[in-house]
């Protein structure tokens, strides 16, 4: 036998310690492994959704007007020098049912008008089954195959356009696309469509939106420049990278957040691991005296300690890869199917196998150090004592642990995501700190908050509640950084849902605030204003309806011109109601201007980015015509979603009709009479939006709608936060077992004086369950901490409602705490209760 | 002397060793009347920490039965044998196995919390045992802060608590000096003698032992030979070497 058997020996002999162990260290990689291929699956569908959205084409020319491109002007692309093909893209919203019945179902899609003839030669989208867009077969469409999936729709089923002409034919699903490429646009809610039979189903032709161009290499300049000779109307260049990075933008990214959340599974594994080799040392201080009274060096007792921890890494980190990947396999699924990220496959680079599976090997290796340092340093003779402990003072091992984090936490941030991230390295970093400080102040308030939170437990318990609060200040620093594991896997969990909610008040926030009265109707293209006022005014329940009239236009001169969306309204109707928020101005002076005239209100990032301030003029109009002076009467904190990032900069309808010669809106905000039920007028707009083929929209839906897609993803990172729990709980369960083992000899007295095996396991499983209750406790602080960092610190401009405090939801997490933190206690209460009193105090003697 | 108040019938306890098995009594029988102070000797392996754990029902035998104060703990299953230990016995070990979390007079009062009771409820009688033991000034200090001797006394102290039937001690001199040890022994007999209280010690100490009414003396796994001794206020213990040295002890 070789001394560094002894390792492994050390490791056999608590086989379900070592294996906690191992499992520690290989939850927290196979989270950093199963985020880093989810990232980079996300990164790649994202890149090819938009290469596909574009196919060969080299050059998008997207019309300016929003009536499109005429068939003039689409010829005059389709023959410029160097354009080898034209493809027009017609875009307009559809109200599709399928074929009247029991089972009909309605819904709202948006249709592509696309050519047949010249598709193929620009894009091929990847079809799941069926065929393409075929010219000798109009009627044929293509839609998503998840969404028909969902809708239990597949080839050859009909749908019929709300509102189509009478003869017009139904269309008929031909092939189903796949959810990346065209299949991306709307969450897949998107019809692929011939224009010509949009156009002969329909009164209204649908407008050309764009129309791409393959041109031959080379050629971008000239095509460019015959683009602004011989194309008259007026029009806005893209290239197709350009389109690409502008889709990616639109994108929702994960990748930060499963990241940090891969980063909280690391810290919370690099506590347990520090905390077993800790009570590892505990355990064989006796043994580690007697092989030092044996002559063996120091150094040798340090490489039997390093080689367990080094095997723990190995193992750990080899099974955390390979679970790793199981786990993207999994988190890929979800969230394909939540739609709410773009994802493709399964990619396994050796970089996204390596960098987790280095960091386990790492955290191990350190963690490892101080125990493999400590026993080097043990005295034989006092290690022989039966008083012995082992181990450094709390304040040693928390500065050591806090180095071990630190350590975790500069990795972690060396290698972030932050390119998609929209959060700040200054919230991350500050979360983490957060989440270890919070961890490590959790050894320091153990005993005065052990003495709060067990009252009601020594209260219910009586002596065994007692007794279990007591033996919570016998360790104080393994107690401690066990409570502190929980705390950070809980912390997270109430981090998490904070985030989510503040989210779900800002989306709510945000729609009440631009849809007067909380209701509006979209039409599926632009129609005459004054035609279709009657209509909305008149609808029963109504008390004022306003348009909302969006159209494009330019700010700056020269190279800095640039384009923006404007929306001409009706600020009577949206003053009356209350809608509309201002960050700077005067509601009522803003209000008056807009009537006046020469007035607009700007959303809050441009103000922020152009450094505009109420009271500032800035220069508006169309390509190629001298820009008029717009006075700034009021900053929105909110405003509509529009083709320009910032949404629409918003100015009256007279102005719009005036200065722009807009004539047409397709959306009309609703304002209810007082006294209405909220039912009734709900029916009625629904009414109407039918008899026009039209959607209602409903601010409480919309907003739920946006708060259902948040939740879908904020579950994904719930699971991540329950798998920390987890682990913490194992942690929980290994440090208890210990406790039990190590105190064996006062179970047996008390055993002996009386106490019950109930008695016996209420006491451990009260301990576990006041750890619980700490750990909520500081999570609490601690995940309100992470998630201010996250919402305020991080992304202000995300979350305008500021943070959002859920009481259940801080509720539920104390709970959940003491919850697991019990369960985890009911071995080792099982373990407590079924020692032999004899034998054990015979084995004492 | 009065009634009994403990007794134990031809019992008989073996333990599972390897492939076969272990005889540790083999058919011991003994009783105890109220009020008595008994000791068990023996060589070592005799089985006499066996039998106290019998009498102490922390153990149940393989056959053979242990009356304590009118109650067969032989017949009864885990949960009833724990409840009568905790009614019924003090115990006193070797090591004081103290709880190291808990106050001086929290130890002492321990019986009564695990009864379920509140320490404040029996403040009195704790105070009172802990001024028997002479650690009145003690009561709020840890474990760790008293000598070996004071931790003993606060052991005792514990298994008094109750006023047991029965108080049992297995070798509570067996980690002390000799002066401590007298004087634990003191407080034991003086329990006794003042307060009545029925002691079985189990010890190898003759000088111990001598504090007992009676000695009995376990070979083989049972009760071999009785030595009569008698409440003696000097415990001297010449007479009793003697006898085990007739013994062959």
């Amino acid at each position: 036998m070789q001394l560094g058997s002894l390792a492994w020996r050390g490791i056999a002999a608590r086989p379900l310690r070592s294996a906690l162990t191992i499992g520690s260290i290989a939850v927290g990689v196979a989270i950093v492994t199963a985020t880093l291929i989810a990232n980079q699956a996300s990164g790649d569908a994202v890149r090819r959704a938009a290469q596909e959205l574009l196919g060969n084409a080299t050059l998008r020319v997207r019309a300016f007007d929003p009536a499109g491109f005429t068939p003039r002007g689409v010829t005059t692309l389709r023959r410029l020098p160097g354009v080898t093909a034209a493809a027009p893209v017609g875009e307009r919203r559809l109200t599709l049912s399928t074929l009247p019945g029991a089972d009909e179902q309605v819904f709202g899609l948006l249709a592509l008008g696309l050519d047949p003839a010249v598709e193929s030669l620009v894009r091929q989208p990847r079809l799941v089954s069926g065929s393409p867009l075929s010219e000798g077969d109009p009627t044929g469409v293509l839609v998503a195959a998840r969404w028909a999936s969902e809708h239990r729709l597949g080839i050859g089923d009909q749908l019929l356009i709300v509102g189509r002409l009478p003869d017009a034919p139904a269309l008929r699903i031909v092939g189903l696309i796949d959810d990346l490429g065209l299949g991306a646009l709307e969450r897949g809610e998107v019809l692929l469509v011939d224009r010509a039979q949009l156009d002969a189903s329909l009164a209204n032709p649908t407008p050309v939106s764009a129309v791409d161009l393959v041109i031959e290499p080379g050629t971008a300049g000239a095509v460019g420049a015959a683009l602004d000779a011989q194309l008259a109307e007026p029009f806005v260049v893209e290239t197709a990278a350009d389109a690409a990075a502008r889709f990616a933008r639109a994108q929702t990214s994960f990748a930060p957040i499963a990241f940090l959340f891969g980063l909280v599974a690391m810290i919370v594994g690099a506590f347990l691991v520090a905390n077993t080799l800790a009570m590892t040392l505990t355990e064989r201080l006796r043994e580690i005296g007697l092989l030092r009274a044996a002559g063996t060096t120091g150094r040798q007792v340090v490489g039997i300690f390093v080689r367990q921890g080094l095997i723990f890494g190995v193992a750990g980190s080899i099974t955390g890869v390979v679970a790793g990947i199981g786990l993207a396999a999994l988190m890929i699924g979800f969230l394909r199917s939540t739609r709410a990220v773009l994802v493709d496959g399964l990619p396994i680079g050796l970089a996204t196998l390596l960098i987790p599976a280095l960091l386990g090997l790492v955290v191990t290796a350190v963690a490892s150090a101080v125990p493999a340092w400590q026993a080097a340093q043990t005295s034989p003779l006092v290690a022989l004592r039966p008083s012995a402990r082992a181990g450094a003072g709390l304040g040693q091992r928390l500065r050591w642990i806090v180095l071990l984090e630190l350590g975790v936490a500069l990795v972690g941030l060396a290698v972030y995501p932050f390119e998609r991230g929209a959060t700040s390295i200054a919230a991350v970093v500050l979360a983490l700190a957060f989440l270890v400080g919070g961890a490590v102040a959790a050894a320091w308030l153990l005993l005065p908050l052990a003495r709060v939170v067990g009252r009601p437990f020594e209260w219910f318990f009586g002596a065994e509640g007692m007794l279990g609060r007591a033996n919570l200040g016998r360790d104080r620093s393994r107690t401690g950084l066990t409570v502190g594991a929980l705390m950070i896997a809980l912390a997270a969990v109430v981090a998490l849902g904070t985030v989510a909610d503040s989210a779900r008040q800002t989306a709510a926030r945000w729609v009440a605030s631009v849809l007067p009265g909380g209701t509006a109707i979209r039409l599926a293209l632009p129609e005459e204003i004054d035609l279709f006022r009657p209509t909305f005014t008149q609808t029963p329940g109504v008390a004022a309806a306003s348009p909302v009239a969006e159209f494009p236009a330019v700010v700056g001169e020269g190279s800095a011109v640039r384009e923006v969306s404007l929306a001409g309204i009706d600020p009577t109707v949206f003053q009356d109601a209350g809608a509309l928020l201002l960050v700077d101005g005067n509601r009522a002076t803003a209000f008056n201007a807009l009537r006046d005239g020469g007035a607009v209100l700007i959303p809050e990032p441009m103000a922020r980015r152009d450094g505009l301030a109420v009271g500032d003029t800035i220069g508006i109009g169309t390509p190629g015509a001298e820009l008029q002076p717009y006075r700034v009467a009021g900053i929105l904190e909110y405003t509509f979603p529009a083709r320009s990032p910032d949404g629409a900069i918003l100015l009256s309808l007279a102005d719009a009709a005036d200065r722009f010669a807009v004539t047409t809106a397709g959306l009309w905000a609703l304002v209810p009479e007082r006294g209405i039920s909220q039912a009734a007028f709900r029916q009625a707009v629904g009414d109407t939006a039918q008899s026009l083929a039209a959607e209602p929209l409903d601010a409480t839906e919309l907003a739920s709608e946006l708060a259902r897609s948040l939740d879908r993803l904020i579950g994904l990172f719930d699971v991540l936060a329950l798998v920390a729990l987890a682990v913490a709980a194992a942690g929980i369960l290994n440090a208890l077992t210990v406790g039990v083992v190590e105190r064996a000899r006062e179970i047996a007295i008390l055993r002996s004086h009386g106490m019950t095996v109930g008695q016996v396991q209420a006491m451990v499983v009260s301990e576990a369950a006041i750890l619980g209750a700490i750990g909520g406790v500081l999570a609490v602080g601690t995940g309100l901490a992470v998630a201010w960092a996250m919402v305020v610190v991080g992304a202000p401009r995300d979350f305008t409602a500021g943070l959002s405090v859920s009481w259940p939801l801080l509720i539920t997490t104390f709970l959940l705490g003491v919850g697991v933190a019990a369960v985890a206690g009911l071995y080792p209460a099982r373990l407590a209760a079924g020692q032999p009193i004899v034998s054990t105090l015979k084995h004492f003697e | 002397m009065s009634a009994l108040i403990l007794e134990a019938r031809d019992l008989v306890k073996t333990y599972p060793a390897g492939s076969g098995s272990v005889e540790a009594l083999r058919g011991a029988s003994l009783s105890v009347a109220r009020g008595e102070f008994v000791a068990l000797m023996g060589p070592s392996g005799s089985g006499k920490s066996t039998m106290l754990q019998l009498l102490g029902g922390l153990d149940a035998p393989t056959s053979g039965s242990v009356v304590i104060d009118g109650v067969d703990v032989s017949a009864l299953d885990e949960e009833q044998r724990t409840l009568t230990r905790r009614a019924k016995t003090g115990f006193v070990f070797q090591f004081f196995n103290l709880i190291p979390l808990l106050s001086v007079a929290e130890n002492v009062a321990l019986p009564f919390l695990i009864a379920g009771d509140s320490a404040a409820q029996h403040r009195d009688r704790v105070a009172e045992l802990l001024g028997l033991v002479g650690l009145a000034a003690k009561a709020d200090a840890r474990p760790d802060e008293l000598s070996a001797g004071e931790q003993q006394r606060v052991a005792l102290a514990r298994a008094l608590a109750t006023e047991p039937a029965i108080l049992l001690a297995d070798e509570p001199t067996g980690n002390l000096d000799y002066t401590t040890g007298a004087e634990i022994l003191a407080l034991l007999w003086d329990s006794c003698d003042r307060l009545g209280q029925t002691i079985v010690l189990v010890t190898h100490d003759a000088r111990a032992a001598a504090y007992a009414d009676r000695v009995l003396v376990i070979r083989d796994g049972s009760v071999r030979d009785e030595i009569p001794l008698g409440r003696r206020a000097d415990h001297a213990p010449a007479v009793l070497i003697r006898r085990l040295a007739a013994l062959g002890l």
